[in-house]
């Protein structure tokens, strides 16, 4: 699970999030499925989209993942910023997440992910 | 000859190389590079490996191409032209890459660099302010949803109705600005809520906005060069490099998935999950490549919508309306996009992943404008060596399924050129060299120095010497917007 707790990088100041339709909150991603390599794809996949679409940067992303049966479960929340370029230091902009030598396993006791993005 | 590859590489010329059929299992047609062999050497491990992986896919015709500013990308190297039958051929959202119709626009002016050096700290001021950039930017055109379907149908069109542009814009745009067969229905709603605000946006990573200037030394073929409206004397010109943004990339991204689920249907395999395709003529085909097409002109309408601005900007500093400055369109071409075009073969989708159509005089899909010259074709540099522009031939018809390079290339991944280089000294030094750079990130500014890129001249005599594209002039920044 340790792998959905990446930082985000970048310095910010809580703000409400103010999407294109007013103010959005934060987002929040329920997810259920049974391949959780698929899971963390969609995941990453919404914070991109989340970021365009709301017109975003986030700080945090707290997430429970869970057993459920033959699958996963996954709750989370985007919480960020406005983006805001004279009080943000912006690096990248992840404009996709791609399949290219995508891989998620684990080995021993923690998981090892791979992904690449375009930028 | 020591290459990154284990394959075996034949020399067909001293700028064509071929890849057999024998080297990997699966390929269907060989893979031909275009390359000196100075730039084959040079290359990645990852074009060998995707160009032959590209070779594999069903309903190819002649060869899967990598063109000399070649590198590693996802599934299709970058670089990468291939052809595939409408009828039993497929069309993959990787051969197009996530950035649809990804392309240059060069706009040309009357000014001088004696007229534009006094003032180009304000004008790059100006334009740094007019056009957005960077992540989060988003545009001066306020869309409904109703109204973004529109753009999507009816491309720079749809600007030039709303004034942003001038109508003779659109015979100076490949497919005038506009691809027939744009479909909103079948975009996804998120595609939509992505993209609708960052009409007139640039982006970032490596799209920007450049001012150049030519000199009489760098015309290679004044008369050509003439009749695009380059007369040097050291023409003042503005380069544009973007594409479809957000609403691009989730397209390909919807899309991506809707194929790996379809291509168990069709039982097709690849051997990489980028390489993801149906059958052109499927149901999934079919909307793709609508979808594509939609995603395809808003990137014609971002450009079109940047350049208002640009003119804008430039009559702001300059007191006299565009016109008077004569800041009209030399063109506007994509580097991302899948084309149906006929050739010997019949009818092809052409992918062209970084890589730009480069029909020659007398093509008849050609406005009048072009039918002496051929096509232009708007190469980028990196933002410190330089551009350049040539023009199509009826040999890259011929032999590259009307298809040349696009820019210089990546030598250098984004890490690395961080860590050797730093944004902030970048740009003093580059200030010192009498390039001035607006950037909104520092790192990303670092990620594009020179060093990250091949040499374009050299990139440019390999395609100009083996005929697929013919060297008109070279451009030199004195200005650039990075997001």
């Amino acid at each position: 699970i340790e792998i959905f707790r990446q930082p985000k990088d970048g310095q910010f100041t809580e703000h409400a999030i103010h999407g294109p339709g007013g103010k959005l909150g934060s987002a929040a991603v329920p997810a259920f499925t049974v391949d959780l390599e698929a899971l963390l794809f969609e995941w990453l996949s919404s914070m991109v989209y989340w970021k365009d679409a709301a017109g975003v940067v986030f700080r945090e992303a707290p997430l429970t993942l869970t057993r459920d049966g033959e699958g996963w479960l996954l709750r989370a929340r985007l919480i960020g910023a406005p983006v805001n370029h004279l009080t943000q230091e912006l690096h990248a902009d992840v404009k996709g997440v791609t399949k290219h030598l995508y891989d998620l396993k684990q080995t021993g006791g923690c998981w090892k992910v791979r992904v690449v993005l375009d930028v | 000859m020591k290459l990154n590859t284990d394959m075996t590489v034949n020399r067909i010329t001293d700028e064509i190389w071929e890849i057999p059929t024998s080297e990997k299992p699966g390929m269907l047609v060989p893979a031909r590079i275009y390359a000196t062999r100075g730039i084959l050497q040079a290359m990645d491990s990852g074009v060998f490996d995707q160009v032959t992986n590209v070779a594999c896919l069903p309903g190819i015709r002649r060869y899967a191409l990598c063109m000399p500013d070649g590198h590693w990308g996802y599934g299709f190297p970058i670089g990468g032209v291939a052809a595939f039958d409408v009828q039993d051929g497929v069309i993959s959202p990787g051969g197009v890459g996530y950035d649809i119709n990804c392309g240059m626009r060069l706009i040309r002016t009357d000014l001088t660099l004696a007229d534009v050096q006094p003032h180009l700290e304000k004008l790059m001021t100006e334009l740094f302010r007019k056009v957005p950039a960077g992540v989060g930017a988003s545009g001066f055109v306020r869309l409904s949803r109703e109204e973004f379907r529109r753009v999507m149908t009816h491309g720079a069109r749809w600007c030039v109705e709303r004034g942003y542009g001038w109508h003779r814009d659109l015979g100076r745009m490949e497919e005038n600005g506009c691809i027939e067969g744009a479909d909103p229905s079948i975009v996804t709603d998120h595609a939509i809520q992505r993209g609708i605000n960052q009409l007139g946006t640039l982006g970032s990573g490596n799209h920007y906005l450049e001012v150049q200037v030519v000199s009489n030394e760098r015309i290679f073929d004044p008369v050509t060069a003439a009749a695009l409206g380059i007369t040097g004397h050291d023409q003042i010109v503005v380069m544009v490099h973007c594409g479809s943004r957000g609403f691009g990339h989730q397209v390909a991204s919807d899309y991506l998935k809707v194929f790996e689920k379809a291509m168990r249907r069709y039982c097709i395999t690849v051997k990489d999950q980028q390489l993801a395709c149906a059958p052109f003529r499927s149901p999934e085909g079919q909307d793709y490549f609508s979808a594509m097409n939609c995603a395809a002109n808003t990137a014609f309408a971002n450009r079109q919508a940047i350049t208002h601005q640009i003119r804008e900007a430039f009559t702001t500093v300059f007191g006299r309306s565009a016109e008077a400055l004569g800041m009209e369109l030399v063109y506007d071409v994509a580097h991302n996009i899948a084309k149906v075009e006929r050739y010997a073969e019949g009818e092809l989708v052409v992918h062209r992943k970084g890589a730009t159509r480069a029909f020659g005089p007398g093509s008849p899909e050609l406005p009048g404008a072009f039918r002496q010259t051929g096509q232009p074709v708007i190469c980028g540099g990196s933002m410190e060596t330089g551009s350049y522009l040539l023009v199509g031939t009826d040999r890259a018809v011929r032999d590259t399924f009307g298809s040349t390079m696009h820019g210089s290339g990546r030598t250098m991944s984004r890490a690395q050129a961080k860590r050797t280089v730093r944004g902030e000294q970048l740009q003093q030094q580059m200030k010192q060299r009498g390039i001035l750079v607006k950037a909104v990130s520092m790192s990303g500014l670092a990620e594009e120095a020179g060093l990250a890129y091949k040499d374009i001249s050299e990139v440019v005599e390999s395609v100009d010497r083996a005929g697929i594209a013919k060297k008109v002039l070279e451009l030199r920044p004195i200005g650039n917007i990075k997001g």
